[in-house]
């Protein structure tokens, strides 16, 4: 049984960590996994940046699986994700959530995930051939967040 | 000694991402420091736009605040998301 959050600067390998996780969820019978990943997008992105404010992000994230915990019946949760540069391909964020039933399993992670493309504090720089760009959260990451607020 | 942050587009505005200031003269809240700030960064206003979030001691402020000089402040921009 574990709630715990993770900010990585170097790669880590979801795979394992999700095999430990699964060792740290009692008798959960579901658990649910997120892995994403930086997208390449037709050669146009070659690596994210992203930087966190220590502490502050740690404590937003902590706060959010509070939350989840709130609506969910939640054995054990597992986020990590990267900071520093992160190239095409490399995973860049790991949410597992664990439970007595698959739907509160499924949904949490959803929930969480929703969190961190919103309002998570972290910048994220997007480098390209050419030049780059600061990149905010898009329409539908905020509109996939509002769901939560009408259930 | 002021611990200044300065996260995302605004550390390439600021030329930095951190440092260590002592209270400049004159400065005696939050307001005028963001002021002595871009100032002193040529940050053309960056610290004043209102979507730019003030933290002190990594607790969100908003309007102005006195300052001792002793503070861990940060400015953050919109947050990217994960």
């Amino acid at each position: 049984m574990g709630f715990d959050a993770e900010i990585l600067n170097t790669g880590f390998n979801p795979g394992s960590r999700l095999n430990k996780f699964s060792k740290t969820c009692g008798d959960a019978g579901a658990i649910a996994s997120f892995i994403g990943r930086v997208r390449g997008q037709s050669g146009e992105v070659n690596q994210l940046r992203l930087e966190s404010y220590p502490g502050v992000t740690e404590q937003g994230i902590e706060q959010a699986i509070e939350q989840a915990q709130r609506r969910w019946p939640l054995a054990s949760v597992l986020i990590i994700h990267r900071i520093g540069i992160v190239a095409v391909g490399e995973p860049i964020v790991l949410v597992a959530t664990a439970a007595k039933h698959r739907r509160a399993a499924f949904q949490s992670c959803d929930y969480l995930m929703d969190y961190l493309k919103t309002d998570a504090v972290f910048w994220k720089h997007q480098s390209g051939p050419d030049d780059g760009e600061w990149i905010e959260p898009r329409q539908q990451d905020y509109a996939d967040k509002t769901r939560w607020s009408e259930t | 000694m002021l611990k200044i942050y300065y996260f995302g587009r605004l550390g390439e505005r600021a030329a930095r991402r951190e440092e260590n200031l002592v209270l400049p003269e004159g400065v005696t809240s939050i307001s005028t420091l963001k002021t002595w700030l871009d100032r002193s960064h040529d940050l053309g206003g960056a610290l004043h736009d209102k979507s730019v979030k003030t933290m002190i001691n990594q607790s969100l402020v908003h309007g102005d605040i006195a300052l001792q000089g002793n503070e861990e402040i940060g400015f953050l921009p919109p947050v990217g998301g994960g």
